[in-house]
């Protein structure tokens, strides 16, 4: 036995006005569950508890909460001492349970036709990774999109297009998908991380089902204009001025010894909206001993098109890029985009190694910056923390320049075509994320991607700024420095 | 006092796993269907948890005949023989509804359901979809259910039947709040499900409190078998609050091998024709005796072995498996699980007809709550085909039932009240009272038996059932009647281990020696009900 202390969310809004969180110290098993933890505090403590449970063994859905923040399956997770455990973000009948029957309501149902087909192996193999779903509706609570826009949510999108890959349906469920809000997924993927049973919803569902959207002529007609621009230019933004690789030579060599070499690959966003970003994370590498190679001929990653179900175009992006590195025999290629990262990394299948440049730092080591006195807080892009898993690099890099206080890792509502396609949703995340920033009390905002900077500026009065940036902040301020030691 | 709130409906189905659903499924097709579910509909019950399979004869080469005598074989021959006809034969057609309703079976090249062997049978006709099978099964139903008109009332726990004379009409039930609900009916079904958790390990959700058996015996039903409790042979060891937990008979269908801690394959000297694939009581005996002998893991159990078959095989076929033991820290693809018996099933219950109805005229019973389809010992795979098959007949023959004008028997109302009230003044918290009842039953009523163990074990229960359950607010309400459910499920099955003075299927008696093999036994059913108790006697052949 060991003893566990825990902070249980108690609410009972017959009685109560407003919700607390209770502490308990229970005696539990070696290997407790969070379920076993709530049992004891039920059996031992206060039989006024209430939660949801049933099966004990991860395949009914009935007990999911939040552990410290993140939905788990209670019966499944293990506990940990010091945890809180809250109900999932759903409106709440009593304590941790909450009210489930709304969304799952809005999963569809199969209608069969009046003819029978079995289906055939290949169409139940592409089914059964979307069946696995026991609805416990962890999605749900984690999707963000949720928090301000009424949509059908991740598990009846998964749903949809289960349905649609089955001979057996009769309905036109991409129709109804698009209806349900197809296009308010930022592809945050917070529901596939978040998922008990591992189901790929933003890429597996969400995303295919914007391509078959696509096939009946449902893309969003912002998207459309997008897709047109990568056809014709290359790139998925228009030109507003003088670009990155317009400014850069092929082969950037770094100050002294060569450490590594990588062949940079820098995105739309950067090389045609912040220019500047990308030159400040090159002037970092070069301090740092990374060779950098920028092939000219490279093109838009077509993350903009995958994202929005139009992939037509995409073989032909992707052999444009891969063959840019092949020729020059590259075998890393940085990205600095988390977005182009998450691409290359996850829907490409490069024939090179594909890192982030807070990877590339990291991995290399870098020079200490001077310190600046400054509290900042860090805005995980959903491309970086859940599309790449990274998550301490850019912290620990950060931490060498400035004061860093987090925040909770929400998505700030730029990915997935919204920004473009559902600006109102787009804007109402970046409000949330304003909310956010001020309540840490940081000064600046430091993020990894493009699209959150360029979209949390328009929705915070503090600064926003690279990882990149903010190091050669902290290089120049320890020349300055050394500067001035050497005139006195 | 609580508010009355009435609901009135043509078919009352209590119950909402595979047979509750199936049942109001069939139902709606006859008039207003309600159905209460002690959970939220579709994830209550055992049917969500049910790995392996689903057996059916689909293939020219297997025959109802052998699924038939496979049955009967494996049940020690205790089963009535009307109700596995018709299990075998209906089988094939309620697969059929299930694939037309949408449901994704694994399926072979010639798009034919895929079918795997399973313990007892001479042929693999056992269907599945993955290990998740009866997942799969809820998915559809409760998919389908909700293309039908059925009023569905979740998180209603049901407490006793209503009864005019002896008619069933209806049921009270509490709702989370612990407010009284009545509800009419013309037919009511009782689809509760079993009742394993009256043991201290078991596979059984937390709906699994024998509810049905006990309401049922209560309102004056007949019950068979009781005694006849089926312990899966594979059940989890550790970590200790997860013990108990189903590890499937599919892993033995696939070709998990049993071992014990000398690394022997002991089910050799136990059943060497059909060794891991033996029946479950056969096999459960065998690990128990290893684990008694010393020859278990420090953890109590022996090993179930897969790191023989191919990786792929494992993560195809048996990804729920190989997800929860990775959850608790084990790749099974690298490390034999380690296993051991589980309170898994009761065969026995409420005595039916081909048509579920019970020995109460307007009371019907099927799925595992009802007695009789598996005899002394139950197939791997017929229980999630018995909820079909017998789910549909219930719903059809309830639905049928002519239509009455209906009003509560408010002294049963009034009754019910006082029993809540009595909650208020219990002095003895629950938990106390079922973990008792939980080690009482595991130590003397388990696996292996004998007279003065039963004996004792009753004592115990009776003790129990003296005691007053303490409720700390107006929503623990349903949980005591839970209680009283499970020490009355308990004492049923208690008392018929008394009455069956044989060793016959999973029911093993220690001190009694016989000289008759189960075919050949002198006894039928046990059977119990407020008016009568005792055991049946047949002709020997």
């Amino acid at each position: 036995m060991k003893e566990i202390s825990v902070k249980v969310f108690r609410f009972d809004p017959s009685c109560d006005t407003t919700p607390h969180l209770q502490n308990y110290l229970v005696s539990v098993n070696e290997g407790a569950r969070v379920l076993h933890v709530l049992h004891a505090i039920h059996d031992e403590h206060d039989p006024s508890l209430s939660y949801r449970y049933c099966c004990g063994s991860g395949q009914c859905g009935s007990c999911a909460v939040k552990m410290n923040g993140q939905p788990v399956l209670a019966c499944m997770e293990e506990a940990r001492d010091e945890m809180i455990i809250e109900p999932l973000d759903l409106p709440i009948k009593k304590d941790l349970i909450v009210d489930m029957e709304p969304y799952l309501d809005r999963i569809s149902s199969l209608v069969p036709g009046a003819e029978f087909h079995m289906p055939a192996p290949d169409e139940v193999e592409a089914i059964k990774p979307l069946r696995s779903c026991i609805e416990c509706l962890a999605c749900v609570s984690a999707c963000p999109a949720l928090k301000v826009i009424d949509f059908a949510g991740p598990a009846a999108m998964r749903e949809d297009m289960r349905l649609s890959l089955d001979p057996r349906d009769t309905c036109d469920r991409v129709t109804e998908a698009v209806s349900e809000g197809l296009f308010t997924c930022t592809s945050c993927q917070s529901c596939w991380k978040v998922c008990p049973k591992d189901i790929e919803i933003p890429g597996k569902a969400i995303e295919k089902l914007r391509a078959l959207a696509n096939q009946k002529g449902l893309t969003l007609p912002r998207h459309q204009e997008v897709e047109k621009l990568v056809r014709e230019t290359g790139r998925s933004v228009d030109r507003t001025g003088t670009t990155f690789l317009e400014q850069v030579p092929e082969v950037l060599e770094p100050d002294g010894e060569v450490k590594a070499m990588v062949g940079f690959f820098v995105g739309c966003m950067y090389n045609m909206r912040l220019p500047q970003t990308a030159l400040d994370a090159m002037e970092v590498l070069r301090r740092n001993g990374i060779r950098v190679i920028i092939p000219k001929e490279q093109v838009c990653c077509g993350s903009p098109l995958i994202r929005t179900g139009q992939i037509e175009f995409l073989d032909t992006l992707k052999s444009r890029n891969i063959n840019a590195y092949l020729f020059r025999n590259i075998d890393t290629v940085m990205t600095m985009c988390a977005g182009c990262g998450s691409t290359l990394k996850n829907d490409y299948g490069t024939p090179f190694k594909v890192m982030d440049i807070n990877e590339v730092l990291l991995r290399f080591g870098i020079e200490p910056p001077a310190r600046l006195p400054v509290k900042a807080t860090y805005h995980d892009p959903c491309h970086l923390l859940r599309g790449q898993g990274i998550r301490t690099q850019p912290r620990e890099l950060i931490s060498k320049v400035v004061d860093l206080v987090e925040m909770p890792a929400i998505c700030c509502g730029s990915g997935g075509g919204v920004r473009s396609g559902m600006p109102q949703e787009a804007a109402a995340l970046g409000e949330n994320r304003r909310n956010e920033i001020d309540k840490t009390g940081a000064d600046l905002v430091i993020s990894s991607c493009p699209f959150c900077e360029f979209h949390i500026k328009e929705h915070t009065d503090k600064p926003v700024k690279n990882v990149a940036t903010v190091l050669l902040e902290g290089y120049r301020e320890k020349d300055r420095r050394t500067a001035q030691k050497k005139t006195c | 006092m609580h508010s009355d709130a009435v609901d009135t409906a043509h078919v009352l189905v209590i119950g909402s796993g595979g047979a509750g659903v199936r049942a109001a499924i069939e139902a709606a097709g006859y008039g207003e269907t309600m159905l209460v579910s002690k959970t939220l509909t579709g994830k209550g019950g055992c049917t969500t948890m049910a790995e392996g399979g689903y057996n059916a004869v689909l293939r020219e080469a297997d025959s109802c005949e052998i699924h038939f005598e496979d049955t009967l074989k494996g049940g020690a021959y205790l089963n009535e023989h009307d109700l596995v006809q018709i299990l075998v034969h209906e089988s094939p057609h309620r697969i059929r509804d299930l694939l037309e309703w949408g449901a994704v079976f694994d399926v072979t090249d010639c798009c034919e359901v895929a079918q795997r062997p399973f313990g007892g049978q001479r042929f693999p006709r056992t269907c599945y979809a993955g290990d998740r099978t009866g997942h799969e099964m809820i998915s559809t139903l409760v998919d389908r259910l909700h293309a039908t008109d059925v009023l569905i009332e979740n998180e209603i726990t049901v407490i006793s039947l209503l009864m005019e004379g002896q008619r069933v009409s209806g049921a009270l039930g509490l709702d989370r709040r612990g407010a009284l609900r009545v509800m009419l009916a013309d037919a009511t079904i009782l689809a509760t499900g079993g009742g394993t958790r009256i043991y201290d390990i078991s596979t059984n959700s937390s709906s699994g409190t024998g509810d049905g058996y006990a309401i049922g015996y209560n309102a004056g039903a007949e019950l068979i078998d009781m005694e006849q409790i089926q312990f899966h042979p594979t059940g989890a060891v550790y970590p200790y609050d997860a013990r108990g937990r189903l590890v499937t008979e599919a892993v033995r269908g696939e070709g998990g091998l049993l071992k014990n801690v000398e690394g022997e394959r002991f089910m050799k000297r136990y059943d060497p024709e059909r060794m891991e694939l033996s029946t479950r009581d056969v096999v459960a005996r065998a690990i128990a005796t290893e684990i008694l002998e010393g020859k278990g893991t420090k953890n109590g159990g022996v090993y179930l072995d897969v790191t023989h078959l191919p990786r792929s095989q494992i993560e195809c076929r048996l990804p729920v498996m190989l997800e929860q033991f990775l959850k608790f820290g084990v790749d099974i693809r690298d490390v034999p699980m380690e296993v051991a018996p589980t309170a898994h099933h009761i065969m026995g219950g409420l005595r039916i007809t081909t048509m579920g109805e019970t020995t109460l005229p307007c009371l019907y019973a099927c799925g595992e709550v009802s007695g009789g389809v598996h005899g002394a010992n139950r197939l791997g795979g017929n229980a999630l085909a018995e909820t079909q098959v017998f789910g549909k007949r219930a719903g059809e023959a309830a639905g049928r039932v002519k239509e009455r004008k209906k009003a509560a028997d408010q002294m049963m109302i009034e009754e019910a009240e006082q029993r809540i009230g009595s909650f208020n003044q219990g002095d003895v918290p629950l938990s106390t009272i079922v973990r008792s009842l939980q080690t009482a039953m595991w130590e003397g009523a388990g696996i292996f038996r004998n007279g003065p163990d039963l004996q004792k074990t009753l004592g115990i229960i009776r003790h129990l059932q003296t005691l007053r359950p303490k409720a700390a607010s107006a929503a623990n309400f349903a949980e005591c009647f839970i209680l009283q459910n499970m020490l009355t499920t308990a004492s049923l099955v208690v008392r018929s281990a008394l009455l069956r003075k044989e060793s016959r299927g999973a029911h093993l008696r220690r001190d009694i020696t016989q000289n008759w093999d189960p075919e050949h036994s002198p006894y039928g059913h046990t059977y119990l009900s407020l008016s009568r108790e005792g055991i049946e006697t047949r002709a020997v052949k």
